[in-house]
């Protein structure tokens, strides 16, 4: 008997792949199959969600108080009075925005009032709209407002707010499902979620400020000074200059700036609103309101 | 913005240096093979009974990682199922550094053979990367007559126990 | 090619051992038979996707493991072992391997 070692061919334990190749057969295949599934639940977890009547939805969020939202309330000290001030100031605009909107019957808004400095007012399930306190501050006069307070309406008026629940759940639910178990490259695909997800939030925004000038146009009965907001919006994101427009373009929620200062130009054109009017200023004390926090 | 650099970064680390590291293993995987052919490692549980020997047990571990883009991949392999490519090398080189360091252990005792080789392979976890743990361990034979250098043994049977 | 766990096979002698021949297979199922298992794992019971994934792979690694042996000049393995480890969630490894032996011819 003889005791030998031979060496065994190489290769046959590993399979020859070209591993770039394989890695973006893989990687486009993946994402495709992500963005198509994320297609399909935002649709049926859009539409499904929007059959949910608009009451339970306000029953909902009847118990909770969006003015605190995100705020650490006991470090500072507030002054109920000129914070009530601003929220019937708000609520009596959005009164005033909303017939031009026709809203569907039971539709109603409630607008809440936070002192975080956040630029950024926004729309919930319940018909429920938060203004923060810095988006206030860079208003220039009522029409800006306006304009904002009636494309928040606009996201109520479409059911923006639930169906984004409804779509966004049903998609981050499945998207988990499938790569639950692809270690590293969950997290990757997950964010390929939320950027398909973005797309119909997009979506969302310009039909919100389609319906918004046209309420405002019907409440002023011109359109100057709607697109002022963007144009200041447009000043203060200008930090991000290192991000070409085309990728931010992609990768937002809300189309850029200066898109929408063009698009509300051209909506103005096409349905031959006023686009030369006087502006309405905002009312005496809203900048002692404002300042009711310090 | 940031954590899409980032990845990227990660990713093109994980695929220069990984598969460059793991080419020059196997390069040296090969090289050190070819070299210790002469020592032989056997399966099997019966040594041969020629002459007696002095059993000593030896052994060899190796913990190779895995890279992030060999893990990504991997990851994405695994949605659509097949052939897990990326990690069938790891695994390959992962034995075969284990065995060979095993029998460079058994050459330092200038053992003859090494006997009822086993191997055992387990995975190691580190964050949501891997490593894995390879462990191949056996008997190795040393001659205990001076200059028996001659490995061909003639000899009847296949065991002491077949005849 | 004779693959065999014995250490010793009666009515047959071995001229020649080659030393250790090993397979080994990293095989996972697509995300549906994953996510198949996960829901099987409430009512417990045979999953059989990953049955199916295991005997696939251990049939693999006994291809390559045969493949190894023929490459060496064997034409029997004996003493052959499988062991099974799980590489990552939801891909497991098989690895098999013995001794690539040359019988004496029958």
């Amino acid at each position: 008997m003889r005791y030998e070692n031979q060496q065994p061919a190489e290769g046959i334990n590993v399979t020859k792949v070209n591993p770039a190749i394989q890695f973006l057969k893989f990687l486009v295949a993946a994402i495709v199959l992500v963005v198509l599934v994320v297609i399909v639940l935002q649709f049926v977890g859009g539409s499904l969600a929007k059959r949910v009547p608009f009451k339970y939805e306000k029953q909902l969020t009847e118990k909770f108080d969006f003015s605190v939202l995100g705020t650490d309330s006991d470090a500072k000290e507030r002054n109920p009075a000129l914070e009530s001030e601003m929220r019937s100031y708000l609520n009596d605009l959005a009164r005033r925005v909303a017939p031009g909107m026709d809203l569907p019957d039971g539709m109603s808004v409630t607008v809440h009032y936070n002192e975080e400095n956040v630029f950024n007012a926004f729309a919930t399930i319940g018909g429920n709209l938060v203004f923060y306190k810095a988006l206030l501050t860079k208003m220039p006069h009522e029409n800006a407002l306006a304009m904002v307070m009636a494309h928040e309406i606009a996201h109520i008026k479409h059911r923006d707010p639930i169906v984004g629940l409804g779509g966004g759940v049903a998609s981050m639910m499945a998207v988990s499902m499938l790569t639950g178990s692809s270690g590293l490259a969950e997290r990757f695909l997950t964010q390929t979620t939320l950027v398909t997800s973005m797309q119909f939030t997009r979506d969302m925004e310009t039909a919100a400020d389609k319906a918004a000038l046209g309420a405002v146009n019907k409440l002023y009965g011109h359109v100057n000074g709607a697109g002022s907001l963007f144009e200041v919006m447009g000043s203060i994101k200008s930090d991000n200059d290192a991000v070409p427009d085309w990728l931010e373009r992609f990768a937002r929620t809300h189309p850029l700036s200066q898109d929408r200062v063009n698009a509300v130009r051209t909506l103005a054109i096409e349905n031959e609103w006023r686009e030369t009017g006087e502006l309405t200023p905002l009312p005496d004390g809203f900048q002692d309101w404002l300042s009711a926090v310090q | 913005m940031i954590e899409l650099g980032f990845f990227v970064v990660f990713l093109a680390c994980g695929f220069i240096f990984g598969q460059r590291a793991e080419k020059r293993h196997f390069k040296s995987i090969v090289k050190r093979e070819s070299q210790s052919l002469s020592l032989p490692v056997v399966a099997s549980k019966y040594p041969p009974d020629d002459q007696p020997y002095k059993q000593i047990l030896v052994s060899g571990n190796v913990v190779v990682a895995s890279d992030y883009f060999k893990s990504f991949t991997a990851g994405l392999i695994n949605i659509f199922g097949g052939r897990v490519t990326p990690f069938e090398s790891l695994l390959d080189r992962g034995r075969r550094e284990a065995i060979l360091r095993m029998k460079s252990a058994a050459q330092s005792h200038d053992a003859s053979y090494v006997f009822n080789v086993k191997l055992e392979t387990s995975r190691i976890v580190t964050g949501r990367a891997g490593a894995i743990e390879v462990l191949a361990y056996g008997t190795a034979l040393v001659s205990t007559e001076p200059l028996t250098s001659n490995r061909t043994i003639s000899s009847s049977a296949t065991s002491p126990s077949a005849t | 090619m004779l693959i065999s766990n014995l250490e010793i096979l009666p009515n047959s002698r071995i001229v020649r051992h080659i030393g250790l021949v090993q397979g080994s297979s990293v095989r996972s199922k697509h995300v549906g038979r994953d996510i198949m298992a996960s829901f099987k794992n409430i009512f417990g019971g045979e999953l059989q996707g990953y049955t199916e994934l295991l005997h696939e792979s251990r049939e693999e690694a006994t291809e390559r493991l045969i493949e190894q042996a023929k490459s060496v000049g064997a034409n029997a393995v004996i003493n052959v072992r499988y062991s099974t480890s799980s590489i990552a969630a939801g891909a497991a490894e098989i690895f098999v391997y013995g001794t690539a032996v040359e019988l004496e011819p029958a």
